[in-house]
């Protein structure tokens, strides 16, 4: 087990060392611009000490083994355009936290509407509530977002007098923007553990449960429920970091000052430093989902035997 | 000698919808288990042969239903039950079942020892240790040795044939007095399969079980059976004890049936198998099902189904060769030799 985690970790940190060097030595090829606040204003001889200061006259190689250095001591470097000057982890610091309580409370709604429908949709199928929630998925699935964002608004806006700005402190603006991130990622929910739970409940041994005399609810929610969620247990890291990133267009709906708008933001104004720090949380974000995934399947999954080679079959 | 009766099918009719189409898997059958005997049905794939035997516990797919007839089981008619509940009086507590393919019928998520206490506790009422306890005891019956810790061991750990003593720990956990075996040998390879059907002979023993068999194995048959009923597009055609219908069958199908066993073929001969293929149940049958593939078959074979005759009050066959106007029709050479032996041939 200990042996499989470090492998596990070990390869991951060199997925992450790869993707580094790629994006730092692709934005090495970036105009010189992006490195400095009103370039045009600046004569020859202060653009050269500037590119002396900042250590980009060394070969691209140096410059990557100083930048890795940088990341150890937890240093993303400074941002020179978008807020120049300030160090860019001081800068997420301000971001993550909004985007990450938003993200994960509208993964919680979804996941605690989602889960239920999608079984109440497999123990009807073919009934009303299957119909109905399949009508849902497909509207959710089909429909751009940004027509039912716009439904959200209005509603919101008409019926309950939700204001359309967000507020960090007062909690009747955070509700828009929640309930329109959940909704796609509920309908997804919906539809998988429907899936699962249709699939599961063909089985054999739902048939022999049946057969020894549980009760079609107790199957349900004991046997099929759970093997149904087994699967899906995988993504959910993933899920939540990917808040983290947040949505860019629901946060630029209603001016939410999180991580969403922030890299297209960076990547318009040509903030190299920060294009490039933004990159690498998004790829450490990804790379860990997978991975605390997979950790927690093994723990959650018996036949994933991580002790011995090929298990006992 | 009045035997008891556990379980009786009086005009049993089952009928499935298939896409807007009807189509008959059971027509019309009777047929009375007696207590404490171990009866086989028999009968080639789409017989109806699970579906019958399914009947007894509610387990239909969702599209079939019991057209007419009863199931009465004790006091009760399992025929007219409609929910979950009325079921769930008679499912793994009076009648279990074990299903063909140990290797799918377990939940691969839970330790065996949950899967098995579930049963107990839901039907004895044991909780905690005291389920465990009982758990113990049962893998210890079934021939799972160290059940302490197999008691923590998930289905994937487990043998086939382990397996199956586990789906069959499960039947018999809570006492049931009725044990189906649906094809309980068939998934497994032959050493095995001689170790469960001895286990479930001893078990049938030690719990005092009704057994029914449903299988295409004659050699399963010949080891376990008491009774044997031989099934064809969802009639039975013919029932009797085992020596009965294995050293004098009178139906022309039960003949087929034999004489595709490549014990009776003699070398040097193909291995006989029956012509034509069984009848569609979509359609309406009239007169003898096997008629179109019996080529001996009698003219009234195609018109009119046959009634049930008596050769000995054990033995019933629904054939209209045993009509006394019927012409004498013989029975393979072979099929004669067998009455010959009477009892001494083996069935392995």
């Amino acid at each position: 087990m200990v042996k499989y985690l470090l492998k596990r970790f070990a390869r991951s940190i060199l997925t992450l060392v790869i993707i580094i060097s790629v994006v730092f030595i692709l934005l090495r090829l970036m105009p010189i611009e992006g490195y400095f606040q009103n370039y045009e204003k600046l004569t020859n001889e202060q653009i050269q000490a500037g590119i002396h200061n900042m250590g980009l006259d060394k070969p691209v190689l140096i410059q990557l083994k100083d930048f890795f250095i940088q990341l150890l001591h937890g240093d993303l470097g400074t941002s020179r355009i978008y807020r120049a000057n300030v160090p860019i982890t001081e800068i997420l610091a301000s971001k993550i936290p909004i985007s990450l309580q938003l993200g994960g409370i509208a993964l919680v709604i979804s996941l605690i509407i989602g889960l239920p429908l999608g079984s109440l949709m497999a123990r009807s199928k073919g009934k009303f509530w299957d119909k109905f929630g399949t009508a849902f998925i497909v509207f959710v699935q089909a429909v751009p977002a940004a027509v039912y964002f716009l439904f959200i608004q209005i509603f919101g806006n008409e019926w309950f007098g939700f204001s359309m700005l967000f507020s960090k402190d007062n909690y009747s603006t955070w509700i828009m923007p929640i309930l329109s991130m959940a909704i796609g990622n509920t309908a997804y929910y919906a539809m998988w553990i429907r899936r699962y739970m249709v699939d599961e409940s063909n089985k054999d041994y739902v048939k022999l449960a049946k057969a020894k005399g549980v009760s079609d609810n107790k199957i349900m929610m004991k046997h099929v429920f759970r093997n149904a969620f087994v699967p899906m247990i995988q993504y959910l890291p993933t899920s939540f970091l990917n808040s983290i990133v947040g949505s860019i267009y629901v946060e630029s709906l209603y001016s939410i000052p999180g991580m969403g708008g922030l890299l297209v933001d960076v990547v318009k104004r040509q903030d190299n430093t920060m294009v490039q720090a933004i990159v690498i949380v998004f790829a450490c974000v990804g790379i860990l989902g997978l991975m605390l995934g997979d950790l927690l399947m093994t723990l959650i999954d018996p036949r994933i035997s991580l002790n011995k080679k090929g298990g006992a079959r | 000698m009045e035997k008891e009766v556990a379980l009786s099918v009086k005009n049993l009719n089952v009928k499935f919808n298939l896409r807007g189409k009807i189509l008959h898997a059971i027509r019309d059958i009777s047929l009375e288990v007696y207590k404490g005997e171990s009866l086989a049905i028999v009968g080639e794939s789409g017989s109806g042969k699970s579906v019958f035997t399914k009947t007894f516990i509610g387990l239909l797919d969702k599209n079939g239903w019991i057209d007419s007839g009863e199931i009465l089981y004790g006091d009760k008619n399992l025929a007219a039950f409609k929910t979950e509940k009325e079921w769930l009086t008679i499912r793994g507590k009076e009648i279990a079942m074990v299903l063909q393919d140990p290797m799918t019928s377990l939940n691969p998520l839970k330790t065996i020892g949950a899967q098995i206490g579930e049963a107990i506790e839901m039907h004895r009422g044991l909780k905690g240790a005291a389920c465990k306890a009982a758990v113990l005891e049962i893998l210890q019956d079934v021939g799972i040795t160290e059940p302490e810790r197999r008691y923590k061991q998930y289905p994937h750990e487990f043998s086939g044939g382990m397996r199956q003593r586990v789906v069959i720990a499960i039947a018999v956990a809570c006492k049931p007095k009725t044990l189906i075996c649906d094809e309980p040998t068939t998934a497994l390879d032959v050493t095995i399969q001689a170790q469960i059907l001895d286990l479930l002979k001893n078990l049938k023993k030690k719990y005092d079980l009704t057994t029914i068999y449903i299988t295409h194995d004659l050699g399963v048959v010949a080891n376990v059976a008491d009774r044997i009923a031989v099934m064809y597009a969802g009639d039975i055609v013919e029932y009797g004890t085992s020596e009965e219908v294995f050293y004098d069958p009178k139906h022309p199908y039960t003949w087929a049936l034999l004489s595709s066993l490549p014990q009776l073929g003699k070398k040097g001969e193909d291995l006989y198998s029956i012509k034509g293929t069984p009848p569609n149940l979509f359609n309406e049958i009239h007169g003898d099902a096997f008629a179109p593939r019996n080529p001996k078959a009698l003219k009234i074979d195609f018109i009119e189904r046959p009634p049930l005759f008596e050769v000995t009050p054990t033995h019933k066959v629904r054939s209209w060769l045993m009509d006394p106007r019927a012409p004498k029709v013989e029975p393979p050479e072979h099929i004669k030799e067998l009455r010959k032996m009477g009892g001494k041939a083996t069935w392995q």
